[in-house]
């Protein structure tokens, strides 16, 4: 289990190039994601999602505010933790000069999957994603969606516990965006943590058991998409969403 | 877990020697020392060369006997003749280094002083001591004297004390100079590529993700970006070597003097390019590290360049002396140390004392970037 409790996150901007104000990108989440769960991190551009993922997968230390996996913190026990995170974002790019199989070992002996385990894993994780035709060829030589794919791979080497998915559709064509749609709902169904965070309403609505809608840095609603779409009255996410913000955008 | 300091080396390397332009800086920089250090060669060769050349048009006012012309042939001396006041006209245009006149036996030699002249004065008087010597055998041998006999009455030897070859010596702390020049040139492109290069293609960001501790992540891009400067300093300094075993057998200025280092000074020579190779590559890490993007941080690193050679240049100029306190002092220490190296002196406690300061250095600046990439700054500072 995840649990979030209170996070924060505190940036510096320059408003001049004298004058420099303080602002949270994210100011007090709390939630829970159990095994098994697809949650859902929706808000617009600017809404503090990237934030909270990365502090989540410790990339960023929070201002205040825990994150705890199934009782470890970061503070004590990081390198366990990350041992069972998968992250995958629309910024996490590879290396363009190994080849998807240089790059899935070297994931894997980072991660500690044992030598004698590694090819096998890799020829699994080929076939399960059809990598076959490209596992030796250089990343920079793939399209968007076979990088998309090694990507993924990437993630699934280790056989991680919890995955923290950041916009990981954006940008891709249809077909890509079903591999890691499929991908999430079979992992799903394998017992594992999904944080998933989006700004495709419809996309989520499909997939996520709960839904956590972020604006501004604050949580303006949370639960099951029909606990929410019946707050607000409305009949898909979209309008949700925009009921709750009366209906103006706060992208900046 | 416990190889992820070797997982991330091994990356970093496999990175490293596939960029055609870490290989260009890497190995093609070493390949211009030798050059260099050949053409340094020819050059000094050719000024030498040139002065015996150039100031040996001599103006005699006088008609000269065959015997003193033989003589001025055997030195190499062009004759122009001509009246004084035609050699003065001639010497004012440049056109002869100075004039001889000659009033009975009294033989002048007319110059105004310059440096110019001085090499033409030097080579007339000892025109005038042979010409002096061959009279005076001319006239012993009429009055029946051996001038066997007069002249050893004394013998006179030289014993010249061998000395350390001045062009040997200028172009080996010239080679250093290079090579340190060629190691912080190629330490500054991996540097750049590991972090910054690194961030700028958001892979950084997935580096971040894995289990792995900010201190062997830092560890593995100093040691690649180490072992790349390492290469090149001895590449360098084995083509150097060999430019010097070259230019032995090519320049007469070399001539009867060993220019080539000993055994002992290769194997200390070495120890002072690894050293600095340790250094600079910390110190382009630390501040590569701290740049936004690949551009800035090549920028930021362009004045390294010169940092690392005006010391050194310094040096050499002013004639330094390497103490305990200047073999602490970072830059200055290893050129000090390498020439007195290449000078066959090694000074053990000035060696241990460059090492452990630069052990210390690195320390520092690794104590910062560790620093660095524990907060957000590395990887969000746009």
């Amino acid at each position: 289990m995840i649990k979030v409790e209170n996070l924060k996150k505190k940036f510096v901007k320059y408003k001049n190039k004298k004058e420099k104000e303080e602002f949270y990108a994210d100011n007090g989440i709390t939630f829970e994601a159990k095994e098994g769960e697809i949650i859902g991190i929706l808000g617009p551009n600017g809404a503090g999602k990237t934030t909270l993922l990365r502090m989540i997968a410790g990339i960023l230390e929070p201002t205040e505010g825990t994150v705890s996996f199934d009782g470890l913190n970061y503070k004590e026990n990081e390198i366990e933790i990350k041992q069972n995170i998968a992250y995958l974002s629309g910024n996490t790019k590879l290396y363009d000069t190994l080849s998807t199989y240089e790059l899935l070992k070297m994931c894997a002996d980072i991660y500690g999957v044992p030598s004698e385990k590694i090819d096998k894993r890799i020829q699994e994780l080929s076939k399960i994603l059809n990598m076959d035709s490209f596992l030796y060829n250089k990343i920079s030589n793939l399209s968007t969606g076979q990088t998309q794919r090694v990507n993924i791979a990437r993630c699934l080497v280790h056989d991680p516990k919890y995955y923290i998915l950041d916009e990981a559709t954006t940008g891709l064509d249809i077909i890509s965006s079903q591999i890691i749609l499929d991908f999430i709902k079979q992992e799903k169904q394998r017992g594992k943590v999904i944080l998933y965070s989006t700004h495709y309403m419809e996309e989520a609505e499909n997939i996520c058991d709960k839904v956590i809608m972020i604006n501004k840095g604050i949580v303006i609603n949370s639960g099951t998409p029909q606990k929410i779409k019946q707050d607000t009255n409305t009949t898909n996410l979209r309008d949700s969403f925009f009921a709750m913000i009366g209906g103006v955008s706060n992208e900046e | 877990m416990r190889n992820n300091l070797w997982n991330i080396l091994k990356k970093e390397l496999r990175e490293l020697f596939r960029d055609k332009k870490s290989l260009a800086m890497m190995l093609i920089i070493p390949i211009f020392i030798p050059l260099i250090m050949i053409g340094m060669s020819a050059l000094f060769e050719m000024q030498t060369n040139r002065d015996i050349e150039e100031y040996n048009k001599i103006g005699f006012a006088y008609e000269l006997s065959e015997e003193e012309k033989e003589i001025a042939k055997q030195m190499n001396i062009e004759i122009v003749n001509g009246s004084e006041e035609d050699l003065r006209q001639k010497y004012d245009n440049a056109e002869i280094d100075l004039y001889i006149t000659k009033d009975g036996n009294k033989y002048i030699i007319n110059s105004d002083g310059s440096d110019n002249s001085s090499y033409a004065k030097n080579m007339m008087e000892s025109y005038f001591n042979t010409y002096k010597q061959y009279l005076q055998g001319e006239y012993l041998a009429e009055n029946n004297i051996d001038s066997n006999q007069v002249f050893n009455i004394i013998t006179v030897e030289e014993n010249v004390f061998e000395q350390e070859n001045f062009f040997g010596n200028y172009i080996k702390n010239y080679a250093f100079l290079f090579i340190i020049m060629a190691i912080t040139v190629s330490a500054t492109y991996p540097a750049t590529d590991t972090t910054a290069g690194e961030k700028e293609r958001g892979t950084l960001e997935t580096l971040l993700t894995f289990p792995i501790k900010s201190k062997d992540i830092i560890v593995g891009k100093f040691l690649a970006v180490s072992i790349s400067s390492i290469v090149t300093g001895i590449i360098s300094f084995i083509l150097a070597i060999v430019a010097l075993l070259l230019a032995q057998n090519m320049f007469s200025i070399y001539e009867g003097t060993d220019i080539m280092f000993s055994a002992s000074s290769m194997i200390f020579g070495i120890v002072v390019i690894i050293a600095y190779s340790f250094f600079i590559s910390g110190l382009c890490i630390s501040i590569a590290s701290t740049s936004k993007t690949f551009k800035e941080a090549q920028s930021a690193l362009t004045p390294l360049t010169f940092i690392s050679f005006f010391p050194s240049f310094i040096v050499f100029m002013v004639g330094l002396q390497t103490t305990p306190i200047l073999s602490i002092i970072p830059f200055l220490n290893f050129t000090m140390i390498f020439t007195d190296i290449a000078a066959g002196n090694i000074n053990l406690l000035n060696i241990a004392l460059m090492a452990i300061s630069t052990i210390i250095y690195i320390t520092l600046i690794f104590t910062y970037i560790i620093k660095q990439y524990k907060t957000e700054k590395v990887l969000f500072s746009k």
